[in-house]
């Protein structure tokens, strides 16, 4: 489905694309809709919906649409759009902003898959210092699989088991497994920016509640 | 010479060949890589999912740490933990409180004077200064790769990058000169997914099922690659994404080093090239290349 951009709101788009140029660092005032982006962007044939149409979307000020999209989710931070824009807006940057606002402001992601995924690798890297493959797959699949069974959905639990099971035996039988832990001594200095990140987030969550608008730092 | 070197996670794990012949191809041309000491994980594309700070902080502490050893250079193989930590030395030249900030929690404090560079910039500077020369004993003929980069070594946040981003020639400059005849191909910046792979397949298998069914199109035989997370996809799911797009053909995915390697006379066995899904070893020796 791709969502209506048609509706203008000169109130509510003042502060939304206040937000995004500010977080995303990237002009949106200055896209006129050539579509160079649209027709380069990786994933839009599975999303219907291109970084233009998000971008008009932030214009207009539709921000659930903004906010609730499959390109939002399903964008593969390729950059291919930001190198063709002739004006240099980086819409993959856009994208990510909107990931993170969206789950400020309490989405439900689109597909809660890719939310998970970045969410264990996040938790790994700065839990050890360093990504240990196994141990952050383990995270994801768990969250994966439990969301299935919470939904009675054994089904497809049962079939993401087996799917991961089988990569995973084909991994391990091209030696390509490794079940040493890999860590930082430094960790600390990384766990630290964790904190810090998850304090930052914080604030901007209960900026936005309380009405204050949103603030970086 | 010396040149500081940052591994990341993969190089470590699931491509730990890569990291192997990586560190033996640059000391048989006389670069020395130097690992630096204690790096941590660069974040990936996930930290800028979850946090902008997060996202900058994680490499800016790789970089305080190759600058505090004394390094000018400094070799990322992997793409992604490239343009990660290109993204971040951006944003810190442009935002000194965001430095300060950072730094305050650093032992090894950033300056940001590191001069990043990616696999292909070091073999190509090798290349100009002469290192190859009389190292070529094998000429690769008949071997037609599709170079494919993949897209993290070009889009790295407004960082101008030394190939052309719609179609970079570095790879066809190095495998040219080991004799390959690398073809003309239209997906070699398209993007293979990287960890959709995982969490939305769909997608991910659509689009590799694209790049490997042009590449059969166009005449390759193989594909080559510079990115770890490209050549896992690429080669771990070949089957996969093949049969669901209806594609017949099986193409080995090397990395750069294998076949550069090769061209010098080093056996793939010695390389660990049997770390791939799908066989290597068969085009190179129906081909007569080793
Ligand atoms: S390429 Fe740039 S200017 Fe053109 S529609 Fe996309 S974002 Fe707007
Ligand atoms: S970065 Fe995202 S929006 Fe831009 S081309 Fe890639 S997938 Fe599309």
């Amino acid at each position: 489905m791709i969502p209506s951009a048609t509706i203008y709101n000169p109130q509510s788009a003042k502060t939304l694309i206040d937000e995004v140029i500010e977080r995303s660092n990237q002009n949106i005032y200055a896209c006129y809709q050539c579509r160079r982006c649209a027709s380069g962007c990786t994933v839009g044939e599975e999303t219907g919906i291109t970084p233009d149409v998000l971008i008009r979307l932030i214009i207009t000020g539709n921000r659930e649409e903004a906010l609730d999209n499959a390109l939002v989710w399903q964008c593969v931070s390729c950059y291919t759009c930001g190198t063709r824009c002739p004006n240099n807006i980086q819409s993959g940057r856009v994208t990510e902003t909107l990931k993170k606002m969206s789950r400020e402001e309490d989405v439900i992601p689109l597909n809660p898959n890719i939310a998970y995924f970045h969410d264990a690798f996040v938790q790994g890297c700065t839990r050890w210092g360093r990504v240990n493959e196994m141990e952050f797959m383990g995270y994801y699949e768990l969250k994966n699989i439990g969301k299935h069974l919470v939904n009675f959905q054994f089904k497809k639990a049962y079939d993401e088991i087996v799917l991961q099971v089988r990569l995973g035996a084909s991994m391990f039988k091209q030696k390509r497994l490794h079940l040493k832990l890999h860590t930082s001594r430094g960790r600390k200095e990384v766990k630290q920016f964790y904190k810090m990140a998850l304090k930052k987030k914080a604030t901007l969550k209960n900026d936005k509640k309380s009405g204050i608008g949103f603030r970086l730092d | 010479m010396e040149v500081a070197y940052y591994p990341g996670c993969s190089l470590h794990q699931s491509s730990q060949f890569y990291d192997l012949q990586t560190r033996r191809i640059f000391s048989e041309l006389g670069v020395t890589l130097t690992e630096i000491d204690d790096w941590s994980c660069c974040g990936a594309t996930s930290a800028g999912k979850f946090n902008d700070f997060l996202a900058v902080a994680l490499p800016a502490r790789n970089l305080g740490i190759a600058e505090q050893s004394g390094f000018k250079e400094m070799l990322i193989p992997c793409s992604g933990c490239y343009s990660s930590h290109l993204m971040s030395q951006t944003r810190l030249r442009s935002n000194k409180s965001l430095m300060d900030e950072i730094n305050g929690e650093l032992a090894f404090k950033v300056n940001n004077h590191l001069k990043l560079v990616n696999i292909l910039e070091l073999f190509l500077e090798a290349k100009d200064k002469g290192q190859f020369d009389s190292r070529i004993v094998k000429q690769l003929k008949g071997l037609k790769p599709a170079c494919y980069y993949g897209c993290m070594t070009r889009f790295a946040y407004d960082v101008p990058v030394s190939d052309n981003v719609e179609n970079p020639q570095g790879m066809e400059t190095l495998l040219t000169m080991t004799g390959a005849e690398p073809r003309d191909w239209s997906y070699k910046t398209a993007c293979c997914g990287a960890s959709a792979a995982i969490n939305d397949p769909d997608t991910a298998f659509n689009l590799m099922g694209k790049i490997l069914k042009n590449a059969v199109k166009t005449g390759c035989n193989c594909i080559v690659t510079t990115c770890p997370m490209c050549q896992l996809n690429l080669d771990a799911y070949q089957e996969k994404f093949c049969n669901k797009a209806g594609i017949y053909e099986r193409l080995p995915v090397y990395f750069i080093t294998e076949l550069i390697g090769i061209s010098m006379g080093i056996p793939l066995s010695e390389m660990n090239a049997d770390r791939h899904f799908i066989d290597v070893f068969g085009l190179v020796k129906e081909l007569e290349l080793v």
